[in-house]
């Protein structure tokens, strides 16, 4: 292998001071020998979703309009616009939840906490490698920076054949971090990870409720709240001593610092939204996509997903929005909405869309989502395989979102036109172009299925494929 | 609507103490401590609190006493004031024509707009800390003096939910929102906020508004929107722009009335509580919170009552019109003699410590006795001691100005010696009487409102009765044990945690979900088990009322929630999501710990009924509440009195009941104890453990029997002339089978009024083992005297050898205690216990009986008991007559009244609880001293009815 197997970067760029160094130079090589073959890149597959989506009309307006962050991008992608998620419709549910749990599925969702059926990340995994990944490779990845979380589908889009989510959401930097660079990796310690998880889930809420009653807010009296503080640094120890990552692999980079986001039940107060200052939450996903570029540059994880903002999501963002050196929109969501709450939350600006108005801050907000989506793929683009191509060239990675339309009073017209990216796969895909799909989601997907060599197919068995070939190369 | 009673009080002389009805009011005792002038009253019910007092002494052997006083019923719990006739006996005449023509009972807050400056409103009701009110845009308002104009864009808001005004009203029930005001414009919609405790446009819990022309109060009950609607309005044509006065008043019983000049304009009826209230709201006037229904027009007076006002108050308010003279509703408080308090908190607690020992009543040094008022003032030896108002002439406070006095102890510091100087110099104000050593051997350190952790066996209670699943064994083998602290395991202040706590509670937590069946257990609480928001948050907020024992707030449902959802992002199914839902509650502080608000104004408030009914059933049941308790709270009938004392029978006939008293009875006697003993095995061959859990068996099996069964008076544990033996126990006891009547086990039950050595708790094996091998008469009398007598005696000093000393011939216990009581070192203290344990010298260290000793040293059984408090001792020739002395001792039966009261509250008792431990006391004793009445005196009582607050930044 000739072409460098190092990446360019000597650190991972998380924003806001926060510095990650990269693993040793053992470690690069210890990735590559469980890589298989040295020359041809491993077959990856990435979900990315953002929240909220771009109304079909914007995507007309390609690069000049909320699509700009994705130009410089331009010739790794092929945007395609006008494709049909209607099917994925459940009846008398927004399209919030639904269209999101077609991402990547092209199916209605089955229940709250279950997709229609598989991703097409999990279709091709299970293509490549039906007996599991190599021994000490994370199987799928699922990561994202969000904060909605009512209803699964909203955020985790990675999904088995029988629509059960293809591995456990990681939300927070330190997640990605011990799930890729702990000791939990191997595949018997599946489980083990998840139910660690959900026993640190209890214990978070124990944390919180014993912060509460010991803090300011507490209806107890001072020693009372003493006796708590002693009791909630006790819980802490405890939760140090179990859930303390044990062992990490050698050479993995500096633990990232904890979250200063809202995560767990906090992130979500019974859908009323939260406020946000637009560089903490960039800061926060910037260093999640790293650490997840990361995991894919070292050969740790070849599929899963990762979320930029939840289906839906409810955030009162404020702070100067700038791109390219120019100040795109000062936020402040609750103060233009003149509102507070869930109705003073930028996902409002999605119901007021009318596509004969300016539209401004659904604008600046869809523009900064693409801004946020091309970073991770830039870090993507930023490495080179073996074969000279940089991973998101050789990846199949599938940018997506929840609906084409903000309003909800037609689910057809939301399900319309719901944007799509890929990248080339290795070659299997046209890139550099905007092309107009006008077909089904699910026809879609199934040609990038079998661009991948997949025999499997989504969706309904009796249901007639047919392939979209204009999308391969 | 609770009627009201005249305030215009009465009086009877009854000897020194006086006492004043009031007609159909509640009575209270005022005791005349006057026998010099000036003439001085004690309030002696703790019920009430005296706003403003006004009386005139028309004779010496006649009084005209006219009172006002709130009945607040969210601050009862003053104590001892002491009002003082000083100078003139019209004390305060001026106040005729202001405060006595408005009705002050129940009063929270008033405004009478005084200032005609500022950007503040004072609350004048002088009730707490004040709930002022801040004007939000001053270019919108006009002050003025005696009332203030809103005629711009602006209105006046607390800076805070006033929390103890919203209490107050949920906590009776009843409001009345009065005022007298302007309207500048009959057209105002919206309505226009008048005076409103709401959050937003559509949320509140009552606003009195303007509609066009209508007066209109919106009230939030479970009846009604949280809006408030629907609403009561008044006729139309109802509003004018000259000035008004506007009351809208609700009982009770849900009977709301809205009075205009007094005269009744509308009226419906709105069932429910005020359950629902919502404590973030904030007060506010002209506004709404967030803008939009502005009010225009003139505040003259503004005043909230939590209490409904009949309609001769309502006449009688409108009658007095809307000036409010003097500087403040609470300045006749200023006749509370500070003195009395100062005695009660500073004083007594020094003669206490620091003179009583030598000169209490039984001691006397030197003739004097400065335990009571009368034989303090009465002097010594040497003639008086004290002189009103005069330091230098009095003794006491030469002597220990000169470090003459304490004899042989550190002399007192110059902050001590200062208090008994200004003592003397403000007239010797002695407000409490005896001083009783035992009242203070707790400090205001000990005071300290300690929120509760559960006992272990609290704990495995709470389990069963939360979830069904029995977790006892688990649990009392892995977390720690609660250790003893002043006599009880469940001693709040010594409950902490350690490392192992919060591991074990985390492991039983999983242990007991594994345990449950949590789809069956969930479908109680929710029909649907869905993951979705609403639904979580429904099965959450039911479930956690009944696990964490009250309502949770929305902060918990979302930290809850972030479980499920958890869960559902793991793919992780809906009976996973809600069994480790359960986990986190098993884990929280509210599971954990008795979490009560605490937080306040530093007066006493109310608990709430939520609380109450955990107070009540972990002090009756060392549980949580059921399903009924939590519905009367949460129908708000846990605000009531009657209804809280049919809750408190019902829980009595409850099995749960019985077992908490064997709680009570083990931890009080240590009966845990027993299973630890190691008696020297040749000295006492016959000791096994199997004897030690006989033992203790038999008192449990005797409490029953005495308490439940035959429902006797507590006292009479003391000489029952019944127990219960196996035959391993009755043979160590020498118990014969024909005294012995069989039961369904091994303990058969002895009737002992033919068998002189047994009979009581102080001849059962149980507490004759305290006094260790050597049947120790200092640890015998010691424990006589702390557990059954509540006296105090100080520690021995450091350097004193406290080795046993053997017997031997010619020399037994009672021979060596004579000689330490003859010892003028050791004697001062010793003479007051061991003698009480000379009664039980027959007694060997595990119980056996006998005439000699090992050394053939003749036992004697024959003494003397020195009540504390008495000034001489009571003989007794035989064993048997001292348990009769004993029980029938009324400090005795105080000593248990305070002993379960500890028990029950979980804490040390203090000075600050005597007064409220003597009615509990006193209302028991009324009621035959059982079990039972002690009970339900301590459940209805200040201490567990009330709590104290911290002073709260934020009210």
């Amino acid at each position: 292998m000739n072409a460098p197997r190092i990446s360019r970067r000597t650190v991972l760029r998380g924003l806001g001071g926060t510095v990650v160094g990269l693993p040793l130079f053992e470690e690069m090589i210890l990735s590559t020998t469980k890589g298989a073959h040295l020359s041809a890149p491993p077959t990856r597959a990435f979900n990315v979703f953002f929240g909220l989506g771009v109304p079909a009309p914007l995507q007309e307006e390609g690069f000049k309009g909320v699509l700009e962050p994705l130009k410089p991008l331009a010739d790794k992608l092929l945007i395609m616009r006008n494709i049909d998620q209607v099917r994925c419709d459940e009846s008398g549910i927004n399209a919030h939840f639904d269209g999101a749990t077609g991402a990547f599925t092209a199916e209605p969702p089955d229940g709250e906490a279950k997709a229609g059926g598989p991703s097409i990340d999990q279709v091709v995994r299970k293509t490549y490698h039906p007996d599991g990944l190599p021994p000490g490779m994370v199987p799928t990845l699922v990561a994202g920076t969000f904060f909605r979380r009512s209803r699964v589908g909203r955020y985790v889009h990675s999904y088995n054949d029988d629509g059960t989510v293809a591995a456990s959401m990681q939300e927070r930097p330190r997640d990605v971090f011990e799930r890729v660079f702990g000791t939990l990796t191997t595949p018997t310690g599946i489980a083990d990870s998840n139910r660690e998880r959900l026993k640190r889930s209890v214990l978070d809420s124990v944390v919180e409720q014993y912060r509460f009653f010991s803090g300011s807010r507490s209806p107890l009296g001072a020693a009372s709240r003493a006796r708590l503080v002693d009791h909630l640094d006790r819980v802490r120890e405890f939760e140090q001593r179990v859930y303390e990552m044990k062992e990490r692999l050698p050479g993995a980079p500096n633990m990232p610092p904890s979250s200063t986001l809202a995560h767990g039940g906090q992130a979500d107060p019974g859908g009323q939204g939260i406020d946000m200052q637009l560089d903490d939450l960039t800061n926060e996903w910037r260093l999640m996509a790293d650490l997840y570029a990361l995991a894919i540059e070292l050969d740790r994880v070849r599929f899963g997903s990762i979320t930029f903002l939840a289906a839906g999501e409810r955030l009162r963002v404020q702070g100067d929005y700038r791109f390219d050196g120019r100040l795109v929109y000062h936020f402040d969501d609750a103060k233009d909405l003149n509102a507070t709450g869930d109705k003073g939350c930028s996902h409002e600006w999605w119901h007021k869309f009318r596509p004969e108005k300016e539209n401004v801050q659904l604008r600046a907000h869809a523009h900064m989502k693409m801004r946020e989506v091309a970073y991770f793929l830039s870090r993507l683009n930023e490495v080179q395989d073996a074969n000279g191509k940089s991973i998101l060239e050789n990846s199949m990675i599938t940018v997506s979102t929840e609906s084409g339309d903000g309003r909800h009073d037609d689910p057809k017209r939301e399900l319309t036109g719901v944007f799509h990216a890929i990248t080339a796969a290795n070659g299997r895909f046209h890139t550099g172009q905007i092309m107009e799909i006008g077909r089904e989601g699910l026809d879609v997907y199934n040609t990038m299925l079998a661009a991948m060599g997949a025999s499997d197919r989504l969706g309904p068995k009796d249901r007639q494929f047919t392939s979209v070939d204009k999308i391969r190369a | 609507m609770r009627q009201r009673t005249s305030r215009r009080l009465t009086h009877q002389r009854q000897g020194p103490e006086l006492c004043f009805r009031a007609g159909g009011f509640k009575t209270m005792n005022w005791v005349d401590y006057s026998r010099h002038t000036p003439p001085r009253f004690q309030h002696r019910s703790n019920d009430a609190k005296l706003a403003a007092i006004r009386y005139d002494l028309l004779a010496t052997t006649s009084f005209k006493l006219e009172a006002f006083v709130v009945r607040t019923g969210f601050c009862w719990g003053i104590s001892a004031i002491l009002i003082v006739v000083t100078g003139s006996l019209r004390a305060d005449s001026t106040s005729k024509q202001t405060l006595s023509q408005r009705t002050t009972e129940d009063l929270i807050a008033i405004y009478d707009f005084a200032s005609p400056t500022g950007t503040i409103v004072k609350d004048r009701s002088g009730t707490g800390v004040p709930l002022d009110l801040r004007i939000t845009n001053p270019q919108g308002v006009r002050r003025h003096e005696g009332y203030l104009e809103l005629y711009g864009d602006a209105y006046l808001v607390s800076n805070h939910p006033p929390i103890r005004l919203q209490r107050a009203i949920q906590r009776s029930g009843e409001i009345t929102v009065e005022a007298w005001i302007r309207s500048t414009d009959k057209r105002q919609r919206g309505p226009a906020r008048i005076v409103t405790l709401s959050r937003d446009g559509s949320h509140r819990n009552f606003t009195l508004g303007q509609k066009g022309d209508t007066f209109d109060f919106r009230l939030r009950t479970p009846s009604t929107s949280s809006n408030g609607l629907p609403s009561l309005s008044t006729p139309k044509g109802s509003v004018h722009t000259n000035l008004t006065h506007v009351v809208y008043t609700r009982s009770r019983d849900g009977a709301a009335t809205i009075y205009l000049n007094g005269i009744e304009k509308a009226a419906n009826q709105i069932g429910g509580s005020f359950i629902n209230w919502d404590h973030a709201m904030r007060l506010g006037l002209g506004n709404e919170h967030g803008g939009g229904r502005q009010w225009h027009g003139e505040y003259h007076l503004v005043a909230i009552y939590a209490s409904s006002l009949s309609p001769a108050h309502v006449k009688q308010n409108f009658n007095a019109g809307h000036k409010v003279q003097g500087a403040s509703l609470s300045a006749t408080l200023q006749n509370i003699d500070t003195r009395a308090i100062h005695f009660r908190e500073k004083i007594a607690p020094l003669l206490s410590d620091r003179c009583l020992e030598c000169h209490d009543t039984a001691t006397h040094e030197g003739g004097l006795d400065l335990s009571r008022k009368e034989t303090a003032f009465a002097g010594g030896d040497n003639g008086q001691v004290l002189t009103p108002g005069l330091p230098s002439e009095s003794r006491l406070w030469e002597l220990v100005k000169n470090d003459d006095m304490p004899a042989d102890r550190e002399p007192l510091t110059d902050i001590e010696k200062k208090l008994i100087r200004n003592w003397i110099s403000e007239g010797s104000v002695w407000s409490v009487d005896p001083i009783d050593p035992a009242v203070y051997v707790h400090g205001a350190h000990d005071d300290q409102n300690w929120v509760r952790r559960l006992t272990v066996s609290e704990y495995v209670e709470t389990v069963r009765a939360a979830v069904g699943v029995d977790i006892r064994k688990e649990a009392t083998e892995l977390l720690p044990p609660d250790l003893r602290a002043d006599g009880f395991r469940n001693t709040a202040y010594n409950l902490n945690v350690d490392l192992k706590h919060v591991e074990t509670y985390a492991r039983l937590a999983e242990l007991i979900v594994k345990r449950m069946d949590i789809n069956t257990f969930a479908a109680q609480f929710i029909k649907q088990a869905r993951f979705t928001d609403k639904a979580m948050g429904e099965l959450i907020a039911n479930m956690g009322m009944w696990l964490l024992r009250g309502p949770i707030e929305e902060h918990e449902i979302i930290a809850y929630r972030g479980i499920s959802t958890s869960v559902a992002s793991t793919g992780g199914t809906y009976e996973l999501a809600v069994g480790l839902i359960i986990e986190a509650m098993l884990q929280s502080p509210r599971f954990m710990y008795r979490v009560e608000n605490q937080r306040g104004d530093g007066q006493v408030w109310p608990v709430t009924e939520y609380e109450l009914a955990s107070r009540l059933s972990y002090m009756l049941w060392g549980g949580p509440p059921d399903q009924e308790l939590l519905r009367s709270a949460e129908q708000g009938h846990l605000y009531d009195r009657d209804d809280i004392a049919a809750q408190i029978d019902r829980m009595l006939d409850d099995s749960r009941t019985i077992d908490h008293s064997l709680r009570f009875i083990s931890e009080w006697l240590n009966l845990d104890r027993l299973s630890k003993l190691q008696p020297n095995g040749e000295r006492f061959p016959a000791w096994s453990d199997n004897l030690a859990a006989d033992m203790r068996e038999e008192t449990l099996k005797f409490f029953k029997e005495i308490v439940w069964r035959q429902r006797r008076p507590m006292s009479d544990l003391v000489n029952a002339q019944v127990t219960f033996a196996t035959p391993r126990l009755a043979a160590h006891y020498g118990l014969a089978k024909e005294h012995a009547t069989e039961t369904a086990d091994d303990f058969w039950k002895y009737e002992l009024a033919d068998i002189p050595t047994r009979g009581g708790l102080l001849t059962q094996g149980s507490v004759l083992t305290i006094g260790g091998d050597e049947a120790s008469m200092v640890t015998r009398g010691l424990f006589v005297m702390h557990e059954l007598l509540r006296g105090v005696v100080k520690d021995p000093p450091p350097c004193v050898d406290t080795t046993p000393i053997p017997t031997k011939v010619g020399l037994s216990q009672r021979g060596i205690a004579m000689e330490r009581i003859a010892n003028a070192t050791c004697g001062g203290c010793h003479a007051k216990f061991e003698p009480l344990a000379f009664g039980l010298e027959k007694y060997d260290g595990i119980g056996g009986f006998h005439l000699l000793d090992e050394h053939s040293n003749t036992l004697r059984e024959d003494g003397e008991i020195l009540i504390p408090g008495q000034a001489s001792a009571s003989p007794f020739q035989t064993a048997a007559e001292m348990m009769n002395l004993l029980a029938n001792s009324q400090r005795v039966k105080h000593s248990m009244t305070w002993k379960l009261t500890q028990f029950c509250l979980g804490r040390p008792l203090t000075a600050a609880d005597a007064e409220a431990v003597k009615k509990i006391h006193n209302a028991s004793q009324a009621n035959d001293g059982t079990y039972t009445s002690l009970i339900k005196a301590i459940a209805l009582s200040d201490l567990v009815q009330l709590t104290p607050t911290e002073t709260d930044p934020l009210e």
